[in-house]
């Protein structure tokens, strides 16, 4: 009996004892950088671990690469703390949605990502660089690598939807007026939106849903690397919800944006998440797929999927 | 020590703070005009947003307060005998002191209300994020312009002003006082002359009349792009932020008013 259990015991330490060695050789992998990097990786999945599926290797290249996002134990206070230890990262392509109650910290936690607010403890990464030192024309220069798409979609009102577009790429390219319209013609068509009908309407004329959709086209109008949605489809019917999610899906994967996004509507978030932070009282309660959140035996995640 | 001196001194320090958030929002809205890019096209915007719109309440109100200058300093003067110095007495108290104030408070009603309403609904609707989001310096695009165009208008209304007022208190002199024209013009220029010039030519009169506006524009948009800035709480701190601006340019202008006429009135004595 007791020898039974003693091997037992060891031959779990020892399983233990490979796993850390593994995991150290891989980190020491990801230590380095480029192609040698995923040829090495290559060369392990082959060797070490049984022969995988090419998504696992894609996978493993991706897990090598640096984060796009990272946040690293955020910790932000006003009046009373607003996020403690906030952690997570997303990698190239990722969909990361974050879902918690109202007052929670999920909007802030984009407004860190965009560096309009700075963290009083801990770092906010994009590509491996802490934005959180950052001068503020350094942070406009890393804003414009990034797409926000606001609640209130936030289009300026004295503007038409041309004007509201073609903004980001006015300010910032050195596009001709000719090349700026065909720009935002494509991504108004990228929306499902009519150009012809739509262009020279102000704000105040369109629907919930078109506004939002010319705030998606307005967000990816420069054509970023990193797409950020805050409650892309509240306030909307059930079907232009639908239409929304599709979208940034759509856009995800045919442009391989990284997203993040904040939503309180499950069926989306479960739609079109890679990985789901939940946000409750003010840290990262957990993070994972969304197949492990189904599956998370954590009482507040049951209450917050509705039990199901 | 005891609870009220803390929160004494965190009320006092708050406060310090305020003054400080303030004059560096005025001190980046003018650094930024020159630097690049220029938002020119804003900038001729406000300037027609600011000036040329506010023309009319000017005009209104310059006229009508000229005209019941003269008729008032009419009977007092009658008292003495020299009711034929009206005109000395309308061109001085509209250019040094009622032209300014009186455009002063006109353009912070008018305008400096819209400013901060418009920048407030702005930042309760995210455009100001959604403005820095895609690289803009909102002070840069928004402020920046307003407060040149305040700057270059209000000392443009205010000469509008003072000419309209003396044109006023022209009216009521010839037709209820019975001051013929020429004769009311000549004590208007007795009295620009009688405060002396600068540099031989320009009427320290005239310096004390456009250095005032100058600053009043100032006060005026930056009051209102900082409480439009700092809206928070939604539509009802949208209306919170245009009442302070309100009321904090208007006395700004009054209290400033005096310090700047004990200065001048000493710089440029005749």
């Amino acid at each position: 009996m007791t020898d039974d259990r003693d091997k037992t015991e060891i031959e779990r330490q020892r399983g233990e004892l490979r796993e850390t060695e593994r995991r150290r050789e891989g980190r020491r992998v990801t230590e380095r950088k480029g192609d040698s990097v995923r040829a090495a990786i290559r060369e392990e999945l082959s060797t070490e671990t049984p022969p995988t599926s090419r998504r696992a290797i894609q996978r493993a290249e991706r897990e090598a690469e640096t984060p796009v996002i990272a946040l690293d134990h955020v910790y932000l206070a006003f009046a009373s703390p607003i996020l403690e230890d906030v952690s997570f990262v997303a990698r190239k392509g990722e969909t990361i949605c974050i879902v918690g109650e109202s007052g929670t910290g999920k909007s802030t936690t984009l407004k860190l990502i965009l560096r309009l607010l700075v963290p009083d403890r801990g770092q906010v990464n994009i590509d491996g660089q802490d934005i959180t030192d950052l001068t503020f024309e350094e942070a406009l220069q890393v804003r414009q690598r990034m797409g926000m798409v606001f609640q209130g979609a936030a289009l300026f009102d004295s503007m038409t939807v041309f004007e509201n577009v073609a903004y980001p790429l006015r300010e910032h390219t050195d596009l001709s007026e000719d090349e700026i319209e065909q720009r935002v013609r494509e991504k108004l068509e990228f929306v499902d939106l009519e150009p012809d009908k739509v262009l020279e309407q102000l704000p105040s004329q369109l629907s919930g849903g078109m506004r939002k959709r010319v705030g998606i086209a307005r967000g990816m109008a420069n054509n970023p690397e990193i797409m950020l949605y805050d409650e892309p489809t509240s306030g909307l019917d059930p079907l232009t919800t639908g239409t929304i999610t599709r979208l940034i899906k759509k856009l995800q994967k045919e442009l391989d944006v990284t997203s993040v996004v904040v939503s309180h509507d499950i069926r989306s978030v479960f739609n079109m998440a890679s990985k789901v932070a939940v946000l409750h009282d003010r840290r990262i309660d957990f993070f994972g797929t969304p197949e492990e959140m189904a599956g998370s035996d954590d009482p507040y995640i049951r209450d917050f999927l509705g039990g199901t | 020590m005891p609870a009220f001196v803390d929160r004494f001194s965190e009320a006092a320090k708050e406060k310090v703070q305020t003054v400080q958030d303030y004059f560096a929002l005025a001190g980046r809205a003018i650094g930024f005009a020159f630097a690049r890019p220029l938002y020119v096209q804003d900038w001729v915007q406000q300037m027609d947003e600011i000036g040329v719109k506010s023309l009319g309440i000017v005009l209104l109100t310059g006229f009508f307060t000229g005209m019941v200058l003269a008729l008032q300093s009419s009977v007092q003067l009658q008292a003495f005998g020299i009711s034929s110095l009206v005109g000395r007495l309308v061109a001085g108290s509209m250019i040094r002191e009622l032209g300014p104030v009186l455009a002063g408070l006109m353009v912070a009603g008018r305008v400096g209300s819209g400013i901060a309403a418009q920048l407030g609904s702005m930042r309760v609707t995210e455009q100001i994020d959604a403005l820095n989001t895609l690289g803009t310096d909102p002070i840069k695009k928004l402020v920046t312009p307003r407060v040149l165009a305040a700057l270059v208008m209000l000392p443009i209304l205010t000469i509008i002003n003072d000419f309209v007022g003396i044109v006023g208190g022209n009216l009521i002199a010839t037709l209820l006082i019975g001051i013929p024209t020429g004769q009311y013009w000549r004590t208007v220029w007795e009295q620009i002359v009688s405060g002396g010039f600068t540099l031989r030519y320009i009427p320290n009169d005239f310096i004390q009349g456009l250095v005032k506006p100058f600053v009043f524009g100032g006060i005026i948009s930056i009051s209102g792009c900082y409480f439009g800035l700092n809206t928070t709480g939604g539509t009802e701190g949208v209306g919170q932020a245009t009442t302070r601006t309100v009321v904090l340019s208007s006395i700004l202008i009054l209290v400033v008013d005096y310090f700047l006429t004990q200065i001048l009135l000493s710089v440029l004595a005749p």
